[in-house]
């Protein structure tokens, strides 16, 4: 399962949500404003709280808005 | 009139009058997420934790009225936000601070304080004037918040002292803290 970390009001976690959307992929959002666990995942992969953190395996991530990596990292699974 | 004349709304949900600020030093600001343009969280904190101790406080007031609307080209915006978390000074609720929609206290900030340019020196300063003349140039006319961040200075006796744009950093904005304290 593809999980989005993100928070609302970030147009850019919106961005990847819509973009999987359109792939018809789904994936799970995990919030690091609302959810205290989710945060401390995020931070535990990626290090930081810097979002849209997309990862299936929570070991290979894309941080951001990139199409390409989004892709790589879909292809990967 | 005063800013202690104005309520603001806090993130549970209540309904705050200003006055409970009556003789400290503020600087409302209306934020927004890190998300590339004009990060500003972290020099804010860092006037808060300076001044806190001699009566200074930060009022956040996000605001999703600008989100998703970044200026400059793509590859000039990283792609990602970064979460505010650790930020200690006072974030209020949600709510609109441009248009007809504005909080009243906005709507009384800026008729107190007009809009007086960008600071074209700032490295974001003709890109955000651009970005506005291209996209919103309603956004340019009157005195309403232009965009994210911009700051108006209060002092102990509740005036609006000062407005400061998007393109002041709070760093800069100290000694005009300092002064007030």
């Amino acid at each position: 399962m593809v999980k989005v970390y993100s928070f609302e009001g970030c147009p850019w976690c919106t961005k990847v949500k819509n973009y999987l959307k359109a792939r018809g992929v789904e994936y799970e959002t995990r919030d690091i404003e609302l959810s205290d666990e989710a945060r401390a995942e995020c931070e535990k992969i990626s290090g930081d709280l810097t979002v849209p953190v997309t990862t299936i395996d929570g070991k290979n991530f894309v941080l951001g808005f990139d199409k390409r990596k989004i892709d790589e990292l879909l292809a990967s699974a | 009139m005063s800013v202690y004349d104005f309520t603001a709304t806090t993130k549970g949900g209540a309904e705050k009058s200003l006055a409970d600020y009556r003789g400290k030093v503020l600087l409302i600001v209306n934020t927004a997420s890190k998300c590339g343009f004009t990060p500003q969280f972290d020099e804010l904190q860092k006037l808060y934790t300076t001044y806190k101790d001699r009566g200074f406080e930060v009022l956040g007031f996000p605001c999703n009225q600008f989100a998703g609307q970044e200026p400059g080209s793509n590859d000039e915006v990283q792609q990602f936000c970064k979460f505010n978390y650790g930020v200690t000074f006072t974030v209020f609720g949600k709510g609109d601070v441009r248009g007809e929609t504005a909080q009243p206290l906005f709507k009384y900030l800026t008729a107190q304080k007009k809009f007086e340019g960008f600071d074209m020196n700032h490295p974001v300063g003709p890109k955000l004037l651009e970005a506005l003349q291209q996209n919103f140039p309603e956004y340019l006319e009157g005195d309403g918040i232009k965009w994210n961040f911009t700051k108006f200075l209060i002092d102990r006796n509740g005036e609006v002292v000062a407005r400061f744009e998007p393109t002041t950093t709070p760093a800069a904005i100290a000694p005009a803290i300092e002064k007030l304290l």
